[in-house]
């Protein structure tokens, strides 16, 4: 059960992640969308919706930064393993309570509010409640962290990413994680499984940021379609 | 292509850059552009209308994709205007783009629905081995039986019934009525065919066939103006929108161009930019206001008095201080000015009373042909009295002097009508006209110049309606009588100042426009124009405010102008192949005459409205009245109306007509007059009485009820809980006893009101409004798009079709399919029930025939009074005798009937012989090839078949019958008027063509404007410029109405009439009095997001505007109880309650409360906190009131003709209590049906 977790598991979400999310995009064009509902109800969205998307994006960049930059990096950078994990643990903190605060209020008004209410999907009722649920077990990781760290021990640290590393190289070994504690492995697997459902969700937004507004021309002309 | 695939564009990326590479060119994927390409392609597009009742008459492109109607746009292809004139088109609002959605919405009727305790009833009787009939019998017998489903009408409780079944409940249920009680107690109504014509020929061809009463429609909306029939003779004829363009003066009053002419009101608008001037006159600042030149905000129901303010301006500077030679050439030929009218000696004063006639001269003035019915004016040419051509003596029983040419009957010699004898008087006498403007005497004492005559060798005192008219007006001509000395006297009614007072318009707004009206007019020959609505109408004393603006118009030359006259808000009323579709329709071809009934007394009679009549008909009798039914009620007057043979009845009698002639006929009767003899006899001896005397005895209820391409209750009904309560027997929300009705003279009173009328009520509908949810039976028929049908409208001179774009829906079918169906059963069921009868149909005396000339001098001679005999035809109705072949109804209902060949075919009084058009029939459509009665005569199965039919027959679509008519009005008049149809003679329109384009209809005698490409359609015109009589006593248009009702209700001449007190707030409870309320006029125009009812329950619309019910009031008004925009409020007075959303606005003056027309009580409505029922509609607080003015008959142009003559359906001149309701008091009344609940019909407190 524990190697299907962490062995086969990371796969399973990946290979549906991707295939997914490129049928969705092929096939059902029209629910490409965030879905928003702040014209139904804009009360307070100022609040909940950037806490919740700073705290998920500051989330998604910490992980990506914090498990995938191989090791030797940081140590090159200066940066200890322990600077590492106290980085980890304050910027985590911060991001992760914001992030929790911002899905429940959600959560909360998307049960509560009777426009949003009435509009709401069970997908998409269900996928706030997940990435809040899989929040807070990201949150309660931080005593067990702070622990190691004020104990001067980084390994459980250096696990995980060398995990990661693992699964990024599609050299899986769930073995790595044989001395880490349950919290962390609730915690990937809840976060495995948003990537999971992620195509059958709103959160196919994601894919569209549309980072080309950067770079733009002031103004874009389609060539007239050849009709064939 | 994968749209993720095209995304990975990065070695294709860009194509080309420009403007120093700010812009760039892209490849990229357009595929998605499909979607929105796709959303509006379709697979065909066909030409349909909406059926509804408007003035737009607009053609539309129906859309159809997937054999689903998707979209509707305007049609475009309109046939052009002539160069120097806007187009018609684009024609179309944001209603009628609306309507797709209901074909597929949840307000559809899918199936034929039931009642389910009315099933299980029916179904029960059927399994004991009745027949249909025996069946409908057993339940009808029992009143528990009855009651356990007619008592909850209006709650619910649908179910899906099959067409078989209905179809054979239906019958069997028209079969046991026309047994038990008598045709006459089946009761149909459908309004305005002109919309759907072929529709409503459905229903009321079934209903004539066999002997049901066909309702009115025009006079119970209150749009019919009772003016119009009294000073033209004329239904309503009016300008095309087009000609509105024309005008170089336009008033606009109490007409919401661009909110309810959606269509049609950018003539109006264009006029301005030829330089036209617009004033426009409404107490709010309405939609139109905005693009006038001018607003004068006039006080909601004085109107007249302003339009009075403005005649004396141009009828003192006009035609008194200077005569204007146009106008006065204009009154002398075609206004009834120069008549001459006998002074009646009343105490001390003398009164205006009849005119004079020829037969008041020695030897008739040389007339030999209807002397009394000839009227006079005084020649200054010849200095003498003359009897002119054209008063309606001349039309009937001879021939060639029915014109408007000057000349003297006698010899033809050219005359000069005098208007004023002021120059040549023999005497100035003190006359009384009545006056009722509170504070200011019962009469206006005027000084009038007189001419002498003797008659019968009695000195009698005579004086032209002009001497009378300016006299009346206020206008000081130095005889002595001290009138105003100028605009600003405020002590003499009808001068601006005193108007001012009345109207709240500023006295200069008023001097200047009736100048600048009259000017206007003087210079461009008539093109003055006054558009005038609903706004106006909808008051007791409508006929007030009409003539007002009539005698504006007339002084002015302006009707029958191009550019000039009356615009009358109505549209889709002129039903222009009307003279082909009346035979179809109430099948003439096999049966005359049919059984038609005015239906606001019919409302008024049997939804028991007149027990409670708080009106008292001496308070509105003038104080000269001679008042020989002083102390009537309004309801006897009408009983007196009826049994004199003025207005129709329905059911006639206290039994069964069919009994009746069975009766005769057994006591020896052989034919018609021998009935007729017997019935008259039973009359007098009392045996047989009028229905209307006995009104709430169980043989004068109506019994069947089918309502079809209408919605009666939710939207027509004024009185809309007295309909509830006596009519359906449903909750209801009637606040008061109605005890009054106890004093009327002519009516037994029975003490306990009848709850529950109807047998069975049938609605025919595609969407679930109001009448449907009180009905027994709901049957589905075609949309719009859906069924072959055709359009008119008067606002444009068009004929276009209705097309089915797809087959009608689930289980509907036309109208036409529905009535053939159900006269099927009926033909069957009423082989062993019915058989072959004889029903006898008492007609009142029509307009446009000879009865017309029933009753000579206006004089009221009333048979049961011992003024008379009863004679049918003269001083009672006419009987005539119908056989009805029951069984072969159905054959008769789908074949072109013999009559068209025996009887031939006419329209207003004119006829003609119909035999080629009905041989061109049968080749055109086919003959029936089955065996029976009409074996060889032409189809009228198909529903394309009856549209040709109509098209075949009448003068406007078909040439030769437009030659043949004109002929035979051409030997009337004794002037040629076919020039105006011959070039188009060998023209034949039919559907196929009005399908392919809208088009034009061919000049025909039916109406009094011509289609020309010289001028556009104007009413009158041919009156003015063929010299066609007006059809009224004097052939003239009339300021003076001489009929002895007429001047008893003091309304001979014009004057101001102050709304009537309905006295309907005041009976509201004490508890409510004493919280914040205001007591506002309960105003309810048309709306911008329906049609009357239709539309406002449609998603589009709801989302245009508030969703739901509302009402508007003043922000003043609001604030001083405490009121916010959007609170929920009750408005509430004897005659029930409705709740509703406040909308406070700058908008609306204060006093009134404004809620749109037909906001019905299915979408949004909560339950009164008062009545303790369902919110109401609009018309929950109102009651109808009738007039007896409208009730006259047997005159001249004041006889009674369908949708012409009549009382009206006015609720304008009501108040209403309205308060806040707060929004925990708010009950949607979502609970399920209790015994108790169900026992509880009438408001708590309500014991009757």
């Amino acid at each position: 059960m524990h190697d299907f977790i962490f062995g086969a598991y990371p796969y399973l979400a990946g290979t549906i992640f991707l295939i997914g999310s490129w049928a969705r995009f092929d096939r059902e064009q029209y629910t490409w969308k965030a879905d928003s509902s702040q014209l139904l109800d804009n009360k307070n969205m100022r609040l909940y919706s950037n806490l919740f998307h700073i705290g998920i994006l500051g989330i998604f960049f910490g992980h990506f930064f914090g498990l995938l930059t191989p090791h030797s990096w940081f140590l090159a950078f200066g940066i200890s393993d322990l600077t590492h994990q106290y980085i980890a643990i304050y910027l985590g903190f911060i991001f992760g309570v914001a992030c929790l605060a911002g899905a429940v209020l959600l959560a909360w008004r998307r049960l509560n509010s009777e426009r949003v209410h009435a509009v709401s999907r069970g997908r998409d009722t269900f996928v706030i409640i997940w990435l809040a649920v899989t929040a807070a077990i990201g949150l309660s990781t931080i005593p067990v962290s702070s622990g190691h760290a004020s104990a001067g021990d980084a390994q459980q640290m250096i696990a995980l990413s060398e995990y990661v590393k693992s699964v990024a190289t599609l050299s899986v070994d769930p073995r790595l994680l044989d001395n880490v504690d349950a919290i962390y492995k609730v915690h990937m697997f809840f976060g495995m499984t948003v990537v999971l459902i992620f195509p059958f969700t709103r959160l196919v937004h994601v894919w569209s940021i549309p980072f080309s507004y950067l770079t733009r021309a002031y103004q874009i002309v389609r060539a007239k379609r050849i009709t064939t | 292509m994968s749209h993720f695939v095209d995304r990975l564009r990065f070695f294709t990326k860009e194509t080309e850059t420009f403007s120093k590479g700010h812009g760039i060119v892209t490849t990229e994927d357009r595929q998605w552009e499909d979607t929105y390409r796709n959303r509006w392609r379709h697979d065909k597009v066909v030409r349909s209308t909406h059926g509804v009742n408007c003035t737009g008459g607009c053609s539309w492109k129906i859309f159809v994709k997937n054999g689903l109607v998707a979209y509707e746009m305007q049609q475009t292809d309109y046939p052009r205007t002539r160069p120097d004139m806007p187009d018609h088109e684009p024609r179309g609002c944001q209603r009628g783009a609306s309507f797709s959605w209901y074909l597929y919405s949840p307000h559809r009727i899918k199936y034929p629905l039931m009642r389910g305790r009315l099933m299980e009833l029916y179904r029960a009787e059927r399994a004991k081995g009745k027949d249909p009939v025996e069946a409908w019998e057993a339940i009808q017998s029992d009143p528990k039986k009855r009651k356990k489903y007619t008592a909850v009408r209006g709650l619910g409780g649908f179910v899906r019934s099959t067409w078989e079944e209905v179809n054979e409940i239906i019958a069997a249920a028209n079969v046991y009525t026309v047994k038990k009680w008598g045709p006459d107690r089946i009761y149909g109504f459908s309004p305005i065919p002109a919309m759907s014509m072929i529709s409503y020929a459905a229903g009321s061809r079934y209903l004539s066939l066999i002997g049901g009463a066909c309702g009115s429609f025009y006079d119970w909306y209150c749009d019919l103006p009772p003016s119009s029939p009294q000073v033209w003779g004329e239904q309503t004829d009016v300008p095309e929108a087009a000609d509105w363009y024309n005008s170089k003066y336009l008033i606009v009053c109490g007409a919401n161009l661009p909110m309810t002419r959606t269509p049609d009101a950018h003539f109006a608008i264009e006029a301005r930019y030829n330089g036209t001037k617009v004033v426009s006159m409404a107490p709010d600042y309405a939609e139109y206001v905005k693009f006038a030149d001018l607003w004068m905000p006039v006080r909601q129901g004085t109107d007249s008095a302003a339009f009075l303010a403005m005649g004396h301006v141009a009828l003192k500077e006009f035609h008194v201080d200077k005569q204007d030679p146009y106008f006065t050439e204009y009154a002398r030929k075609y206004t009834d000015l120069p008549m001459q009218v006998i002074l009646r000696k009343d105490g001390d004063r003398y009164v205006t009373d009849r005119f004079l006639r020829a037969s008041d001269f020695t030897e008739n003035l040389g007339e030999k042909n209807n002397p009394e019915w000839k009227t006079i004016v005084f020649d200054s040419k010849s200095g003498a009295f003359v009897c002119p051509n054209g008063s309606v003596g001349f039309r009937w029983g001879e021939e060639g002097k029915w014109n408007l040419l000057p000349k003297n009957s006698a010899d033809q010699s050219e005359i000069e009508a005098e208007l004023s004898c002021i120059d040549n008087r023999d005497d100035v006498l003190d006359v009384a006209f009545p006056h009722f403007t509170a504070g200011e005497g019962d009469v206006l004492m005027r000084k009038i110049p007189v001419r002498k005559i003797k008659i019968r060798n009695k000195n009698t005192f005579v004086a032209s309606v002009f001497d009378l008219q300016v006299a009346q007006y206020g206008i000081d001509r130095g005889l002595g009588d001290n009138l105003a000395t100028s605009y600003s006297d405020g002590s003499v009614p009808y001068t601006p100042a005193w108007a001012e007072k009345i109207t709240g318009v500023k006295a200069a707004d008023l001097e200047r426009t009736g100048r600048e009206f009259a000017e206007n007019a003087s210079k461009t020959r008539g093109k003055s124009m006054v558009i005038l609505g609903a706004a106006i109408n909808h008051w007791y004393h409508n006929d007030m405010h009409y003539r007002g603006i009539m005698n504006l118009l007339h002084m002015c030359g302006c009707v029958g102008q191009s550019g000039g006259g009356w615009a009358h808000y109505v549209g889709q009323e002129k039903l222009r192949p009307q003279a082909g579709w009346a035979p179809v329709a109430f099948a003439l071809d096999w049966h005359r005459p049919p059984r038609h009934m005015n239906s606001t007394s019919y409302w008024y009679f049997h939804t028991d409205q007149w027990r409670y009549e708080k009106v008292v008909a001496d308070e509105v009798l003038a104080s000269t009245a001679k008042g020989r039914y002083k102390g009537y009620q309004l309801a006897d007057y009408n009983v007196v109306s009826q049994r004199l043979g003025w207005l129709p009845s329905a059911p006639h009698f206290n039994k069964n007509p069919l009994d009746v002639v069975a009766e005769a006929e057994a006591a020896g009767a052989k034919d018609e007059a021998a009935v007729a003899k017997h019935m008259v006899k039973q009359l007098k001896s009392g045996d047989l009485a009028f229905a209307c005397e006995d009104i709430d005895a169980p043989e004068s209820f109506p019994r069947n009820l089918f309502v079809w391409r209408a919605n009666l209750l939710g939207c027509s009904a004024k009185g809309h809980e007295y309909f509830l309560k006596h009519l359906v027997g449903a909750q209801n929300g009637v606040m008061q006893e109605g005890t009054e009705g106890a004093a009327c003279q002519e009516i037994k009173w029975r003490e306990e009101a009848p709850v529950g009328k109807l047998d069975l009520m049938v609605d025919i509908n595609f969407r679930l409004n109001s009448t449907g949810a009180y009905s027994d039976i709901i049957l589905p028929t075609a949309t719009w798009y859906e069924k072959a049908d055709i359009n008119t409208t008067d606002m444009h001179p068009f004929i276009h079709p209705l097309a089915p774009a797809v087959d009608p829906a689930w289980e509907s079918k036309s109208d036409w399919q529905i009535f053939k169906a159900i006269a099927k059963k009926f033909s069957e069921l009423a082989e062993t029930h019915l058989g072959v009868r004889k029903d006898v149909v008492a007609l009142p005396m029509q307009h446009d025939s000879p009865q017309a000339l029933a009753q000579p001098l206006g004089e009221v001679k009333d048979w049961k009074k011992g003024d008379c005999e009863p004679v049918p035809g003269k001083t009672l109705p006419l009987l005539k005798v119908v056989e009805r072949d029951y069984p072969n109804t159905y054959k008769k209902f789908c074949a072109l009937g013999p009559l068209m060949i025996t009887a031939g075919n006419g329209v207003k009084g004119l006829a003609w012989n119909t035999e080629e058009e009905y041989e061109e029939l049968k080749k055109l459509n086919g003959v029936i090839k089955e065996e029976g009665i009409t074996k060889g005569m032409p189809q009228l199965e198909e529903d394309i078949a009856v549209c040709d039919t109509v098209m075949e027959m009448a003068p406007e679509t078909n040439g030769e019958v437009a030659h043949k008519s004109w002929k035979a009005l051409g030997v009337k008049t004794g002037i040629d008027h076919n020039h105006l149809c011959d070039p188009r003679q060998h023209e034949k329109i039919r559907y196929r063509d009005i399908q392919a384009q809208p088009r034009k209809i061919i000049t025909a005698p039916t109406w009094s404007g011509i289609e020309s490409e010289e001028v556009s359609y104007n009413a009158g015109w041919t009156n003015i410029h063929e010299h066609i009589p007006f059809r009224t006593l004097t052939g003239r248009a009339q300021f003076y109405q001489d009929h002895e009702w007429m001047l008893d209700f003091g309304e001979g001449f014009c004057v101001y009439r102050p709304p009537v007190d309905m006295k309907a707030h005041q009976i509201v409870k004490e508890k409510m009095k004493n919280k914040p309320h205001l007591v506002l006029n309960w105003i309810t125009p048309h709306s911008k997001w329906g049609i009357h009812s239709t539309y406002q329950d449609n998603l589009r619309m709801l989302t245009l505007f508030r969703g739901g019910p509302y009402f508007w009031v003043a922000e003043d008004d609001a604030k001083s109880i405490g009121l916010k925009d959007n609170d929920w409020v009750e408005a509430v007075n004897g005659n029930g309650a409705t709740v509703a959303r406040v909308i406070v606005s700058q908008r609306v003056p204060r006093g009134m409360a404004m809620m749109y027309h037909a906001q019905e009580k299915n979408v949004n409505v909560p339950g009164s906190v008062t009545t303790g029922k369902r919110g109401g509609i609009l018309n929950s607080v109102t009651r109808t009131v009738v007039k007896p003015t409208h009730m006259i008959g047997g005159y001249a142009q004041l006889s009674y003709s369908f949708n012409y003559m009549g009382t009206v359906g006015c609720q304008r001149d009501e108040y209403v209590i309205v308060h806040k309701i707060e929004d925990r008091d708010v009950d949607w009344l979502e609970r399920p049906l209790t015994p108790a609940r169900e026992a509880q019909l009438n408001p708590p407190g309500i014991e009757n």
